[in-house]
Formats: structure tokens, sequence, C-alpha cells
């Protein structure tokens, strides 16, 4: 058969997302109009400094001209790793302007931040330790909208918050729907600025979500759908977002297959390659994206290595080339030879993007020392990805993975 | 259009058979933990590795509920206890669900994958509680039926066998306790 069925009907699955999404040039002019719709009118903005620098949040507010909701406040000095110090300082400056809504601009931090801030406020609480966890939140948030400045993380729509508690040392993990902000807004221009090699490092994350979710344990045909598309969008624009930052068209595909590639990983989970790449960035700081990116083909060869395990995997693997070289190659692959392919073609990208603008392709490019595989293996087995994975992973196959990769 | 006072409430029924079952098994995984983290020593490395006092629930949203507590260098299965806040809780949306999975019919990383539990709570400890559980259910269940249950059952040893006689041996002392 040359088409596989890549649209499968789960014997039973989820899907969730309640984010209204406004994508498109001078996107941010709807901003006020969205709040009064919310109810509110004197939000507060979480940036941080690189952003504010970037003269990005300039757009932002220009967007407020000619109507009368008003900024409570600016604050643009959140750090790079988010604390619960930072979220109360936040939550104290929202109360002292009498902000009623929030509006989070920048990366995976700033909008982390603002979802800290968000339960700070709504429960009343200065402890966010008391709500770390699955599903301890219970009212209802104040009016949230989200502006990512990086194509790559889609926490404009997922509903998860990591928050650094720095006295007792841990990292709390806040899952709730409730986290979800009510709307997302694309606007080209709030991604125009990011260099090369940052481009490159979140679009890959984003990439590593669209393909985790698309072979992933709760995929469903909604996700597919999201999944799919984010595929499509990246392969044909992520070389030329990197070569050529300024392309409006291209930053506002990335931007959109970022966002996609959300929706689908928040309801499909990820797998190996994030339990891999999350332990690197815990251990050795590995940039998340870079570690997704270096990864992902060393995850997928160890699951069609696992095929006697999960031969469901490795067909997903399979239709996985249409979706990262287009129906073309897909088609002139022999079946046999197509999860091999998939793969070679993700390594082709990557490839390009090494050449490019030096986007590392082994985990020893990227501040990895050999001595800590092991360690970084341990902690993969720990990460809630793995729960998700198709295959059971034991340590020596955590650590083959990396060793292949470092 | 009938009239308003024809408009009754309905009270719902009850799946007593469901939940007697459910409530059977959540007896025997218990008792099956308890024993696991004095006869097994990856299962205890586990659970020591976990906070001083550390609580651990299963439950079905409406329905039956476990109970399970490190303190002191012990971990005790303790029933039906009422539970105001447990560091993590294992819930089955419906009744039908944990029965489904009780009786093999849905496979616990099935039931995982189709979203048909939830876990509220510390997301630190999921990975080491599923590490306890694939080693109770294998020391609970004959290999070709712990296959519904878990990923990949490992191989079957003589110290595995004698483990599981142990295990039987704590749950019926536990049950006519
Ligand atoms: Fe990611």
């Amino acid at each position: 058969m040359l088409f596989k069925k890549n649209v499968v009907i789960p014997e039973y699955y989820e899907f969730f997302n309640s984010v209204k999404i406004v994508s498109g040039y001078k996107a941010l002019e709807t901003i006020p109009f969205e709040l009064s719709r919310l109810g509110a009118k004197r939000p507060i903005i979480i940036t941080d400094k690189g952003v504010a620098q970037a003269g990005l949040i300039k757009h932002v507010v220009d967007s407020f001209a000619g109507t009368d909701t008003v900024i409570g406040a600016v604050f643009d000095e959140t750090p790079q790793d988010s604390s619960n110090v930072v979220v109360n300082q936040i939550a104290n400056v929202y109360r002292a302007q009498k902000c009623d809504s929030i509006i989070a601009v920048g990366g995976g931090s700033a909008i982390d931040t603002a979802k800290g801030v968000n339960i700070v406020i709504t429960e009343d609480t200065d402890d966010l330790l008391k709500f770390m966890g699955n599903y301890r939140l219970n009212k209802p948030m104040k009016p949230f909208i989200v502006i990512p400045t990086t194509a790559g993380t889609g926490s404009e729509v997922t509903m998860v918050a990591v928050i650094a508690n720095p006295e007792k040392n841990v990292k709390m993990v806040f899952t709730s729907e409730l986290l979800l902000p009510e709307i997302a807004i694309l606007d080209p221009r709030m991604t125009m600025s990011m260099p090369p090699k940052i481009t490159a490092a979140t679009g890959m994350d984003a990439f590593t979500h669209s393909v985790e979710a698309f072979i992933g344990t709760q995929k469903n045909p909604i996700s597919d759908a999201f999944a799919t598309a984010a595929m499509e969008l990246i392969r044909n624009n992520i070389i030329t977002a990197v070569t050529d930052g300024g392309n409006k068209d291209v930053r506002l595909a990335m931007a959109n297959a970022a966002l996609l590639a959300g929706l689908a990983f928040s309801n499909s989970m990820v797998g190996i390659v994030h339990a891999t790449a999350h332990a690197s960035g815990g251990v050795c700081h590995v940039p998340h994206g870079i570690a997704n990116s270096i990864l992902l083909p060393y995850g997928l060869e160890f699951y069609i290595g696992k095929s006697d395990k999960s031969p469901k995997t490795k067909e997903y693997i399979e239709s996985l080339l249409m979706h990262v070289a287009g129906p073309e190659v897909y088609v002139q692959t022999p079946p046999a030879e197509r999860a091999a392919k998939s793969i070679a073609v993700i390594r082709s990208i990557t490839g390009e993007l090494k050449k490019l603008c030096g986007l590392p392709v082994r985990l020893s490019e990227a501040g990895v020392t050999e001595d800590k595989l092991e360690i970084i293996a341990k902690t993969a087995l720990n990460d809630g990805a793995l729960s998700f994975s198709p295959v059971e992973v034991s340590y020596e196959e955590a650590l083959k993975i990396l060793k292949a990769a470092y | 259009m009938k009239a308003i006072s024809e408009f009754k409430e309905i009270v719902p029924g009850k799946k007593w058979f469901e939940t007697l079952v459910t409530r059977v098994f959540f007896f025997f995984i218990g008792m099956g933990m308890q024993t696991a983290y004095r006869i097994d020593p990856d299962v205890k490395k586990e659970v020591d590795s976990w906070p001083e006092t550390f609580s651990f629930c299963m439950s079905v949203v409406g329905g039956p509920s476990m109970l399970m507590l490190k303190k002191e260098g012990s971990f005790q299965y303790l029933g039906e206890k009422e539970v105001f806040y447990a560091d993590v809780e294992m819930c089955w949306k419906n009744i039908t669900f944990a029965y489904l999975v009780m009786t093999g019919r849905i496979s616990v990383p099935n039931a995982v994958y189709h979203n048909r539990q939830f876990v509220r709570g510390s997301l630190l400890y999921t990975m080491s509680i599923i590490r306890i559980m694939n080693v109770v259910q294998t020391l609970l269940l004959p290999n070709f039926i712990a296959r519904f249950y878990i990923k990949e059952v490992p191989k079957l040893t003589f110290k595995k066998l004698v483990n599981r006689a142990i295990t039987y041996v704590n749950i019926g002392y536990g049950a006519i306790k």
C-alpha cells in the first residue's frame, strides 16, 4: 500500500483548548478590544529586559493609543530563570497599580511568570508552593493575554507553568486548564528581531513538539491535524526564518507553527526526546530548543529499535516522512525505508541549520561533558514526559541514546 | 409542555458491583505496596527517596479510595481513610473506568494515554510511583495477566515467585485482620 492510514481514531481521547487565537499583521491592535470583551481595562504588562530593550514593548504600548484602556504598569525585569520572588514582586505592583488583567510579552520565562502572578493574585496568596502540581487550582483566573516573542515553546496555548523556588531549591510545576490564557496574539513584529541561532533553536523546539505529538501515545485526529500543519509550516519556513529574519510572512508562519505544535503536544504529550532534553537542560543548562534539536533523531532511532515492543510507533515514524519531507519524497521512498528516511530528513534540516547559524547537532558541542551523561540519564528517567513514552525506557537505554548523541 | 412540578430530580444509581470490585483491587494494591516496601529493594529505594512524611492516594471521583502513608520508616496502607490532602492523588474520572482497568479490559498505560485518570498534586514523584506500581503488579499477577497492565513485563525469576507468595500471604493476613 502506497499510503498508510494516517488518521487514526483512538478508542478514547480527550482534547482541550480554550484559547482564542488572533494572528496577523497589526494583530496587537486588537488587544484593547479583546480586554474590553473580557471586562478588563487596566492590564499589567509582564516582560523581560531583552524584550524591552529590543523595543518590542513599544509595539504593544502603541496599540493602546486612541483607546480609553490604561496600562496599569509595565514590569520589564523578569529574569531568565523566573522565581516565586519575582512573581510576588510583580503581584505587589499589580495590586498597588490596581490592575485587573495580565498581558505577558516574551518567551517561556515571562509567560510562565505571568501565569504564576495570575495564581498569586487569584488565590490571594504569597505562597505559590501550596498550589504546586496538577489540578491544585480551582478559582477562575484574571483575564490573561499572551504575546509570544519566540516561535517555539507554544506556552501561549499550554496549561503548564514552571517557576523556580530558590529557597527550597525546587522547580515548581503547575498544571491546570485554568492557566490557559483567554487570548494568544501572534504578530510578526514581535518575533522579527530574534537572532538566527535562537530562531533555529526555538523553531526546532516547535518541530520536536509536532513530531513527538504526531507519534505520541495520546495522539488523536485533532492533535494530528495541528501537528501535521505545524510540521509543514516549519519544513517550508525554518531555513528562511534563519537566513532572512526580516521576512514578515516567514516569521508569521513560524509563530503559527509554534502555536499549532503547542496545541498538539499539550494534548498528545511528548516522550523520550523531551525527557532527555529536559534532563540535559537541568544538568548541563543546554538551552531547551538546542537539546531537542540534537536529541530528536536519536530519540526516533530509539523508538525504531524498539519496534518489536511498539510496532505502531514505527508506523507513525514512517508516516512522519510525509510531513517532515513532503508528499514527493514520501511517494518516492519505498515503504521499508520511510522510517529511516524521516530521520535522515530531520538530520539534513539540523545539519543545514548548523551551517547557517552554528546550531549544535551533538551534545558535546552544546556544553555537555561526557562525565555528565550518566546523571543526565538518571534525571531523564524521572521526567514526567517518560510516562507518555510508548515503550518503557531503562537507565541503560537512556544512557545509550545520550552517548549516541554525544 | 409538561407542568413545572412534573420535572423531578434524578438521584444517580449505584454501581455496587463495579464499586465492590474496585474496592477489592484497591485493597490488593494497597497491601501489595506495603509488602513490596518490605521485600523488594527497588521499591524500598524509591519510597525512601520521598520526603519524610508523604501520602499517596488512589481514588475514584465520588467513589472508593485507598491511602498510602510513608512515615517513620514505614510505608503503610491505611485503607479508605478520609483524605483531605494527599501529596499525590491518582484519580479515576469515573468508577466505570476504574472497573474496566481493574478487570484488565483497559491496560493501565492505555488508561493514562486516554486521560481516563488524572494526577492531582506534585508531579515530582509520579514516575517513582509508576515504577512501584509496576513492581507491585508483577508481584500480584502472573506474567500472562500482568501483560495487560504494564508496558513491559520483566522476566519471571524464582525470587519473584517467592516474593509473590509472601505478598499473597500478607494480603491474606491483612484480609483476616
Ligand atoms: Fe519543548
